[in-house]
């Protein structure tokens, strides 16, 4: 008898084994996320990964990694590191991870992705690294985002375009009692570097960043003037340039009008200050005779491995969040413009269109930042806003000296 | 008994295997990193490509790196000075005999239970902060004007005061283990012969803390080389020249950062071999400096 219940027992187990060797096992995808835990975007990817398995049956096992993952992700690239799909800056993943990035040109326009994004970040991912390598999560437009009710307070009826009617309106915002202008030390590089676009162009200061002569040119010299002047007429919060987030924060509590930043700025001020900003954005203002008028545009961005052997499940994914329901539900939940203009921006009318319309972008500071003496510069245009140089002439010699 | 040698060997090989893993072979691989031209901390060596001291001149002339090297002097040099002085302060206090010195000794050492990370949180939003921060509470209470404590010219000072706020509790432990091993009948002794408590301090607890000295040092030599924390939360957004320390210049040289799409992994090593060299040759100095006592106790 016992004999034969071990018999039928070793029976069952071979064929339970069988069983499970011969049923197909479920798909899983990596994926590596740029967000902690508990944060807005977190939480959306998160019940998105859910919908996407009750759907599809693809199971996403997501590593929370923070923002430090873009000092990771290379090495985890080159090792080959068990990964399916990641999130980072579309400029790295294009300047610096296309060499291991999946070419998803196929993949999306079997998909239509061309209807739900924005050529201009395409066309930078084709131009960077031969091929689309990555689908937008967040786009990010900069400018001058503002306080509307601040503006209706102080008499504002049209946003500025033009510097002396940027200067105006800080006049009228001073004379209503609020302080027209908050700037963190943290973005006093971004401020002075729009500036000095307006006056030069990128190229232009591409061209000073390789031979200097800012003292000999009219542009750099009238750039660093300008703000010298806005400082001077008490256009800056109290206080700035502040420690970061502190003066941004004064949009919130009412003490401050306008900052120029990318519109990531409106979600943070609000979550710091518990209030809901009715905010605007307007271009930088343009100064008379400039090069350009271009505005800032990023992205942060997922892209696949070349070596992802699920890289389908991975761009279905990545599509699935990014566009439709869930694209919406990502720009509302975490106040961003959302990556497929097809959704509606709810927490920054215009930005869509803005973003739509772009051709040629401003990047972050450009060619400034390769510059041996970057960080040295960052301090000297912090201490431009903080009132240190006594004309542009000055500051522009400092930034000679640079040179020698 | 005989010896084992075998036994002896199985029982080491797992400890020096490790050691040589993930010691001794990052060592030399840094080492011999720093004379390459290395794009990726992770790169094939067939990658590598011979660039002799290359990477150690490149460092030498970037202001970057100058300016990082004279943040890590001031701190190190002024840092230090104060860390020590005041923990070695603290620590003959709190062996004197006072009252409350346990409860003391655990505030002081307070911070150091705290996570960095809270406390330069604590120091940046709440005590430096321009409008509502505690100094400027205290400044404008005494009828000044309220002071940029985060602004170019005090950043770095300010930094480096939080730091040594964050510090002295570890060190004044260092001190008062040290301080209660001299045994109490030297200072007895001295007592009945008349010496004042200056006099025993000078001429019995100082010389013969020698050796701990000697330690504080170095300790705080590394410390100092291998800041970085303090640097990232005090320039939370992109690495900033008043607080920038060579560890922090390294990571942004191999890693690169925002809107850095350069990476130069093989700079980076010569960054980590100048630095542990500096640790080196303060050790030396020190150990050169400050004999130890010929004391007996």
């Amino acid at each position: 008898m016992k004999k034969l219940l071990s018999m039928i027992l070793a029976v069952v187990m071979v064929l339970s084994l069988g069983a499970f060797a011969l049923a197909d096992d479920p798909v899983e995808i990596n994926f590596w996320s740029m967000w902690n835990e508990g944060e807005p975007q977190a939480e959306v990817i998160a019940a998105a990964a859910e919908a996407y398995e009750a759907e599809t049956g693809v199971h996403v096992n997501i590593e929370w990694k923070g923002r430090d993952l873009n000092t990771l992700i290379t090495a985890a690239l080159e090792a080959q590191e068990d990964l399916d799909l990641f999130e980072d800056d579309f400029n790295r993943i294009g300047q610096v991870d296309a060499p291991y990035t999946y070419d998803l040109t196929e993949m999306a326009e079997a998909a239509g992705y061309a209807d739900h994004s924005y050529p201009v970040f395409n066309d930078f991912s084709i131009k960077w690294a031969g091929y689309l390598d990555s689908i937008v999560e967040q786009p990010n437009v900069g400018g001058v985002f503002y306080d509307k009710d601040a503006f209706a307070a102080a008499g504002i009826e049209a946003e500025p375009t033009t510097w002396a009617e940027f200067l105006d309106a800080c006049a009228k915002l001073k004379e209503a009692g609020i302080d027209p202008l908050a700037q963190d030390g943290a973005y006093t590089n971004f401020s002075f570097y729009y500036q000095l676009v307006r006056h030069l162009g990128e190229e232009g200061i591409a061209e000073l960043r390789e031979n200097g002569g800012w003292a000999d040119s009219e542009g750099a010299v009238a750039a660093a003037q300008e703000i010298i002047d806005l400082v001077n007429a008490g256009y800056l919060a109290e206080g700035a340039p502040d420690e970061y987030p502190a003066s941004q924060n004064k949009i919130g509590l009412g003490l401050a009008a306008m900052v120029v930043c990318a519109d990531y700025v409106t979600a943070e001020v609000n979550a710091n200050t518990g209030t809901e900003v009715n905010w605007g954005l307007f271009n930088y203002p343009s100064v008379e005779g400039g090069a350009s008028v271009a505005a800032y545009m990023g992205a942060n961005s997922l892209a696949i491995p070349a070596y992802s052997e699920h890289a389908q499940e991975a761009f279905d994914f990545a599509i699935f969040l990014t566009t439709g329901e869930w694209g919406q539900k990502l720009a509302d939940d975490c106040h961003q413009i959302p990556a497929d203009p097809t959704n509606e921006c709810t927490s920054l009318p215009g930005a869509v269109e803005t973003l739509l319309a772009a051709d040629a972008p401003m990047t972050w500071c450009g060619e400034l930042n390769t510059h041996p003496a970057w960080q040295t510069m960052k301090d000297m245009f912090t201490e431009l806003f903080e009132g240190k140089y006594a004309d542009g002439a000055e500051f522009c010699a400092a930034m000679d000296a640079l040179y020698e | 008994m005989k010896k084992n040698k075998t036994l002896i060997f199985l029982f080491m090989a797992p400890t020096v295997i490790c050691l040589l893993l993930m010691y001794v072979y990052p060592v030399i691989r840094t080492v011999i990193m720093s004379f390459f031209h290395v794009e990726s901390l992770t790169a094939s060596t067939s990658d590598w490509s011979f660039n002799g001291l290359a990477n150690y001149f490149k460092i030498m002339h970037n202001a970057g790196f100058i300016t990082s090297m004279k943040n890590f002097l001031a701190i190190w040099i002024v840092g230090g000075v104060f860390t020590l002085a005041l923990a070695l302060l603290m620590a003959v206090i709190l062996t004197s005999g006072i009252r409350f010195q346990g409860f003391f000794r655990a505030a002081i050492y307070l911070p150091n239970i705290v996570s960095a990370v809270a406390l330069a949180t604590m120091w940046v939003q709440y005590i430096f902060n321009f409008d509502y921060g505690l100094l400027n509470q205290l400044v404008t209470a005494l009828g000044f004007e309220k002071v940029r404590w985060l602004g170019t010219d005090a950043k770095l000072w300010a930094m480096i005061a939080a730091f040594i706020y964050g510090s002295v509790g570890y060190y004044m432990l260092i001190y008062i283990s040290g301080i209660e091993g001299i045994p109490k009948d030297l200072y007895e002794a001295a007592t009945i012969d008349g010496a004042s408590k200056s006099k025993q301090f000078f001429r019995i607890t100082l010389p013969l803390l020698k050796g701990i000295v000697k330690t504080t040092i170095t300790f705080w030599t590394i410390n100092a080389a291998t800041f970085y924390l303090w640097s990232k939360l005090f320039s939370p957004v992109q690495t900033e020249g008043s607080t920038i320390v060579p560890v922090v210049y390294l990571y942004d040289t191999v890693f690169g950062g925002k809107g850095v799409i350069e990476r130069d992994a093989g700079a980076g090593a010569a960054v980590g071999v100048v630095l542990t060299l500096i640790i080196i040759a303060v050790y030396i100095v020190t150990e050169k400096l400050l004999k130890s006592s010929d004391l007996e106790y």
